[in-house]
């Protein structure tokens, strides 16, 4: 999923302080748990709370979209419930956010949320962690399951920098070092000949920006 | 602070005295919490495994066992206050795990008019107060026990069903009629809004029973049987398509301005587990403070909390049993977790004092007391603050 996390507050007020009618429209999409009716709601009482301190009367219109960076489904969803709406303050990720000032090229969209990274949440601790960059050329087959581009702080991709201390990487010691991690899993698979590929240095620019599939 | 010192309330306590060593507390209690002395063969009750079900009191033969909450006396008093204000010989007796609202009540036992008795565990009440309740002039007693695996105190409805069974009999033989008392059993469980579900899968993340299951093709469905009602998918989740039976959002956000118009400032809105602490059968009295029970610190929504401080309340107070007393399988513990959470957001607005979650034990018959007095001033505190500015 892409893991978002609300912006504070004061920032969301500041930036939608000069509108009255405000939509803020959820996102059922992938981000978990999503930020959709529920989110959308709380965050209009939270906002209508702290505006009446400061002697603004917001007028919120709250709503949640299947997927907002679905730029067919959100504008056909969209479309009936602009009017009078003054500025939309969106609560999905950068994608979502862009989807709609793409629709509505006249009307300001505000991010409730900063998106962070794609990536899963541990069920006990609650803990978020990154797990894919969304390289496009993805080697996950030969490293045993765990991204050495996301994982690994360095982005290494022939085995580990030799920094390592107990499991952990030199660069942040609450940090695995992925290639421990990969080779302790290789290992375990019987597969421990993969780490005698040697792989080139990533090709940077055939990044892709734009595709067609 | 005052020198005088006051004998701490004990929830339930054995009079030795007047013990007769019999065992049945023993036998009976759900959480091995009494136990027989092998020198001296006292029976001892270690309070600190009790869960003050009341079960052992109510199955005393010697009348050794003194709960501080609802004893056959205080029952009695309040049945007699009671009948005539509800003009009716008829009781409804039920535990308030399962019991729906009044209406549900009346179609369950098909009575129209009735006194309610609403009791932490049927478990508790004796046949004493039964027999007591009929030579007072009660003609029908209905009991609306939980559903056998339902019971939060394990054996208080098995136990009451027994219960009922000898009265029947007894009460058949003393010229009452057969089936005298009604017995009904009921649990109260998570309802799902199929056009408002967008298969996220929050609940089957974060419900401790496994009922929730999630599939690609056919989306979210519930095995009841797993469900305990602790409200805490219905609380969380994001699509506002889940929803408890009897502790629907809509009551409780119905509920919320209501009980705010009652009270003078600084006005508090307490939201209670229903297990955390037994209210007192005559209601609340505080001219600042309200309380909505739940069924579980669990179904405590974020969305009812914000509403709350719209509609004037001061301060919200989270009262939830503390994690080794919670009967929903650590779903308290889960509920602070989210709270203190959302607290830093509240905190970002300037509400961040105002909201106070607190566990206290229903074997500590204060504990609740002490924390609205101290949560009671921290709100004073923050009004004359603000006036002062």
């Amino acid at each position: 999923m892409i893991v978002t996390i609300l912006k504070p507050l004061d920032e969301i007020l500041d930036s939608i302080s000069p509108y009255s009618k405000v939509l803020i429209a959820g996102c059922d999409g992938c981000t978990q748990p999503p930020r959709g009716l529920r989110e959308a709601k709380t965050l209009s009482q939270l906002l209508e709370l702290a505006g009446k301190l400061k002697g603004k009367d917001f007028q919120f219109k709250v709503l949640s979209l299947v997927k907002q960076c679905d730029s067919f489904l959100t504008a056909s969803e969209l479309k009936s419930q602009m009017d009078g709406v003054e500025a939309v303050l969106s609560l999905a990720c950068g994608v979502g956010v862009q989807t709609i000032a793409e629709i509505f090229p006249d009307l300001p969209v505000i991010p409730a949320q900063n998106s962070h990274f794609l990536g899963q949440e541990d069920r006990e601790g609650g803990i978020l962690e990154d797990r894919c960059s969304a390289c496009g050329d993805c080697i996950l087959a030969r490293t045993g399951g765990i991204c050495p581009v996301t994982r690994c702080a360095k982005g290494l991709l022939n085995g580990a920098c030799g920094g390592a201390r107990d499991g952990k990487c030199e660069m942040d010691p609450e940090r695995d070092c992925a290639w421990e991690l990969i080779y302790n899993r290789l290992e375990r698979l019987g597969k421990l000949d993969l780490l005698k590929e040697y792989r080139a240095p990533r090709n940077y620019q055939a990044k892709a920006w734009r595709l067609t599939p | 602070m005052s020198q005088q010192v006051a004998e701490p309330q004990v929830a339930v306590n054995i009079k030795e005295e007047q013990c007769s060593r019999c065992s049945i507390c023993r036998s009976l209690c759900p959480f091995e919490a009494i136990t027989k002395d092998a020198e001296t063969s006292k029976i001892i009750l270690d309070i600190e495994k009790c869960q003050v079900c009341g079960i052992c009191y109510s199955a005393c033969p010697a009348k050794a066992i003194d709960t501080i909450y609802y004893d056959c006396g205080s029952l009695l008093n309040y049945l007699k206050k009671a009948k005539p204000k509800y003009d009716s010989d008829t009781l409804v007796i039920m535990c308030k795990g399962s019991a729906p609202d009044f209406s549900g009540v009346e179609q369950l036992f098909g009575v129209s008019n009735f006194i309610p008795l609403s009791v932490p565990c049927v478990g508790r009440i004796s046949e004493e107060l039964i027999l007591q309740a009929i030579a007072m002039g009660i003609n029908k007693i209905c009991i609306l026990a939980c559903d056998e695996d339902y019971c939060r105190f394990e054996r208080g409805s098995p136990l009451t069903g027994r219960r009922v069974l000898a009265l029947n009999r007894l009460l058949e033989q003393l010229g009452y009629g057969r089936e005298a008392i009604t017995l009904k059993r009921n649990s109260l469980k998570v309802k799902v809004d199929r056009d408002l579900c967008i298969s996220c899968g929050s609940c089957a993340f974060y419900c401790p029973y496994g009922a929730p299951k999630l599939e690609s093709v056919g989306g979210i469905s519930f095995d009841l049987d797993a469900c305990r009602g602790c409200g805490l998918c219905v609380a969380l989740c994001p699509a506002f398509a889940l929803d408890l039976d009897n502790w629907e959002k809509d009551r409780i956000l119905a509920l919320i301005p209501r009980l705010l118009a009652e009270i003078e400032p600084p006005k508090i809105l307490v939201f209670r587990c229903q297990w955390a602490v037994f209210p007192p059968l005559d209601g609340e009295s505080s001219p600042n403070v309200r309380t909505i029970e739940l069924p579980c610190a669990g179904r405590v929504d974020a969305f009812h909390i914000v509403e709350a401080f719209q509609k004037g309340a001061e301060g919200v107070l989270i009262a939830a049993c503390p994690e080794e007393d919670c009967r929903q399988e650590g779903v308290s513990a889960k509920a602070q977790h989210w709270v203190k959470a959302f607290r830093e957001r509240l905190k970002q607005i300037g509400f961040g004092d105002r909201l106070h979650f607190c566990t206290v034990s229903r074997r500590d018959p204060e504990g609740l007391d002490k924390e609205l007095r101290q949560f009671g001033q921290r709100i004073e505190a923050i009004g004359s603050q603000k006036e002062k500015k």
